[in-house]
């Protein structure tokens, strides 16, 4: 039988193979492939980022994108060993509260000159660029969407117990103890002391008057945190509002907890709408309001989630992809399979949602929001220092006045 | 040099290469990080040798002494209990009884899933609204109401201890379970003669035929107690407070949270120094080499 390839083919074949090798990368990257690194979990967001690359692939069918999923506690330990290793990805996905950290450690590119030139910037309002800009005015990334604080609470259970929707800390500190019935299993607020709870912390003391930054200056005013820390830590230690669970509850225990029926409010973001809808009935069982004033200031946060360049390997191709987000059919495809507000000022007036009541208090919050804290090392701050202490208040471990002493001394820390 | 000699070294010299590579480099590298000064996002601090610095900040820093303790705690309890445990199954399936082969694989199953995936599942057995745990110890009556396991700090570290221990015990089984296989019948026999009844073999031959392999097992076990922050980062992520806060998690939370990779370094060297006191000190308790 005649052999399928000899000798001299099989050595030829392996030239070709050694010279194809040499191509040099960039040659490749003609073909315009991105790899993306992303935090959508969730069935809804994956949805929406299936639905966004469909009309990618139909609009921009010369680039090709690879998205690869990580899960949100995960990213920033697979981001900083691809900063160690080399190996970052095109683009990536950067909530804004991790920028400074990222921008610092060299995994972002600066963008401000293709972002200044691009057509849709002026969709855009200026704010929404606030947090992907370094002190220098370097523009990092563009806004895909938006997280803006607010609260949801039992519409029903305020009906039914004739009580007001709050507008104060105080007044949702009332409801909550009037609504709270631990024979029934039922709580009036569903504190999130656990992971992720970490910036509602910050949010309450800055409504008491002590906010953690103002302008570059980084200090906690103790006497206005020690009130916050009592009056939130109290609302499970001296009221019995919330849940025992409250100091080991996250993401997951207090949403399940709103849509099975054990708390009457919980804080979060917009971003959960589609989740608690798709349990209670919006507008009937459950309604939303902006976040309730404290006794020095109205507090809520804009949370955006920014694609960003972090390799400027196929930096035209990763553009494509990472402006693609602004386009409207984009924006609105991902809104539609996720309940996440497009970060576009265009887009965003889209009577889908400027016409709906029940975000209404989002447009509110819009008037008043702020970005996160922006410095270096406040998430770890947060996390690794405000939740602990805080934590231990809850368990009695230590008060609020000791509590606020760790805060000031590991921001003291942090900001060295 | 003679000629063998040339030789044997010539030959061994790509593994003395991959050795090098994979084990030598990396650890040297983890003990360079702890003198130097690495935070990836403050390169304006530089890349300087700091000397002993970290290992002096640790002594003052509360949260490592805390998980310093913790990590006794968890890793202690933690091996009695899958030793008992595991101790208890080998000697159960090694009696050769029907049905012992699905057994075996059964109780082998915990092992099989991920950390992060026991993690998880137990973080909702043990859920206070929806946990099956808390619905079967309610109509048992062995506790008056729902109780919230984690958020609890009298019993955070207990339930994230019973949770390790499901999941690891039949790491023991496994190894005991050959350890008992290779324990000649005749010394049974011959004890069965001398009158000696079923406890007394378990702590005449039994016990000391194992010693080797429950050094071993332990040896290992601790290794990756200390070392894996998983479960507990899934469960408690060292909280409520600081009440399960081990030294593992402090490592990596300083690591990627801080990205203070020179502090996270030394508390790595900790641990190694740790570990390896520990076994130098359990082989030798134990005379493992004593046969």
């Amino acid at each position: 039988m005649r052999p399928v390839m000899n000798r001299r083919t099989a050595l030829q074949l392996g030239a070709f193979a050694g010279l194809g090798s040499l191509i040099p990368r960039w040659a490749l990257a003609q073909d315009g492939s991105v790899s993306y690194w992303h935090t959508f979990t969730s069935q809804t967001e994956v949805a929406g980022l299936d639905r966004v690359m469909a009309l990618f692939a139909e609009a921009r069918p010369g680039v090709t994108v690879t998205p690869e999923a990580i899960p949100n506690t995960e990213f920033m330990t697979k981001m900083t060993s691809a900063v160690m290793a080399d190996a970052r990805p095109d683009v990536v996905m950067v909530a804004s509260e991790r920028f400074t950290d990222m921008a610092a450690m060299g995994a972002l590119v600066d963008i401000t000159e293709r972002v200044n030139g691009w057509e849709r910037r002026g969709d855009y309002d200026d704010s929404r660029f606030a947090g992907i800009t370094d002190a220098e005015g370097r523009i990092y990334g563009v806004p895909a969407f938006s997280f803006v604080d607010w609260m949801y609470y039992r519409k029903d259970w305020f009906d039914e117990a004739g009580i007001a929707p709050p507008t104060t800390l105080e007044e949702m500190r009332q409801a909550a103890i009037a609504l709270t019935d631990p024979s029934k299993g039922r709580y009036g607020f569903g504190l999130r002391g656990g992971p992720g709870g970490q910036n509602y912390i910050v949010n309450v003391m800055e409504a008491f008057g002590a906010p953690v930054q103002v302008g570059d200056t980084l200090s906690i005013d103790r006497d206005q945190a020690v009130e916050a820390i009592r009056w939130y830590a109290g609302l499970l230690t001296q009221d019995g509002a919330v849940p025992a669970s409250a100091p080991n509850d996250g993401f997951r225990q207090v949403i399940e907890g709103f849509q099975t029926g054990q708390t009457a409010m919980i804080w979060h973001h917009t971003g959960s709408f589609r989740d608690i809808a798709s349990r209670l009935e919006p507008g009937v069982q459950f309604g939303t309001l902006a976040m309730p004033a404290g006794p020095a200031a109205r507090v809520a946060r804009l949370g955006y989630a920014y694609h960003a360049m972090s390799s400027e390997a196929n930096a035209d191709a990763a553009w494509s992809w990472i402006n693609f987000w602004g386009e409207p059919d984009a924006g609105i495809a991902f809104l539609e399979e996720t309940g996440y507000f497009p970060a576009s000022t265009t887009v965003a007036q889209d009577p889908r949602i400027s016409q709906d009541p029940l975000y209404a208090p989002a447009a509110e919050t819009l008037g008043f929001g702020s970005v996160y804290p922006l410095f270096v090392g406040y998430p770890a701050w947060v996390e690794n220092v405000v939740l602990p202490a805080f934590q231990e208040v809850l368990i009695g471990q230590t008060s609020p006045e000791g509590a606020v002493d760790q805060m000031v001394a590991g921001l003291e820390d942090a900001s060295r | 040099m003679s000629e063998g000699r040339f030789w044997a070294l010539l030959l061994l010299f790509p593994s003395l290469l991959v050795i090098t590579a994979v084990v030598l480099y990396p650890t040297a590298t983890g003990f360079l990080l702890s003198v130097q000064e690495l935070r990836l996002n403050r390169p304006q601090l530089g890349n300087d040798w700091v000397g002993l610095r970290h290992y002096a900040d640790m002594v003052s820093d509360p949260v490592f002494w805390t998980s310093l303790k913790n990590t006794a705690v968890w890793v202690t309890a933690s091996v009695i209990i899958e030793l008992f445990l595991g101790l208890t199954a080998a000697l159960a399936l090694n009696r050769g009884l029907p049905g012992t082969r699905a057994f075996a694989v059964l109780i082998l199953v915990p092992m099989f899933l991920p950390n992060i995936v026991a993690g998880h599942m137990w973080a909702l057995m043990l859920d206070p609204r929806l946990g099956v745990v808390n619905d079967i110890l309610m109509r048992l009556n062995l506790i008056d109401g729902y109780k919230a396991w984690f958020a609890d700090p009298s019993t955070a570290m207990g339930a994230a201890i019973a949770v390790e221990a499901w999941h690891s015990f039949p790491f023991f089984t496994l190894l005991l379970l050959a350890g008992l296989k290779g324990i000649p019948e005749d010394l049974y026999k011959a004890a069965a003669i001398d009158g000696a009844g079923a406890l007394a073999q378990l702590r005449l031959i039994t016990l000391p035929q194992l010693r080797t392999v429950i050094a071993a097992a332990v040896i290992l076990r601790v290794i990756g107690l200390v070392n894996s922050p998983d479960l507990l980062l899934v469960l408690t992520n060292g909280g409520p407070g600081r009440s399960t806060q081990v030294l593992s998690l402090y490592a990596f939370q300083t690591a990627y949270k801080d990205f203070d990779f020179g502090y996270a370094g030394a508390l790595s060297v900790v641990m190694f120094a740790l570990l390896m006191v520990f076994a130098w000190a359990y082989v030798a308790l134990l005379r493992v080499d004593r046969d």
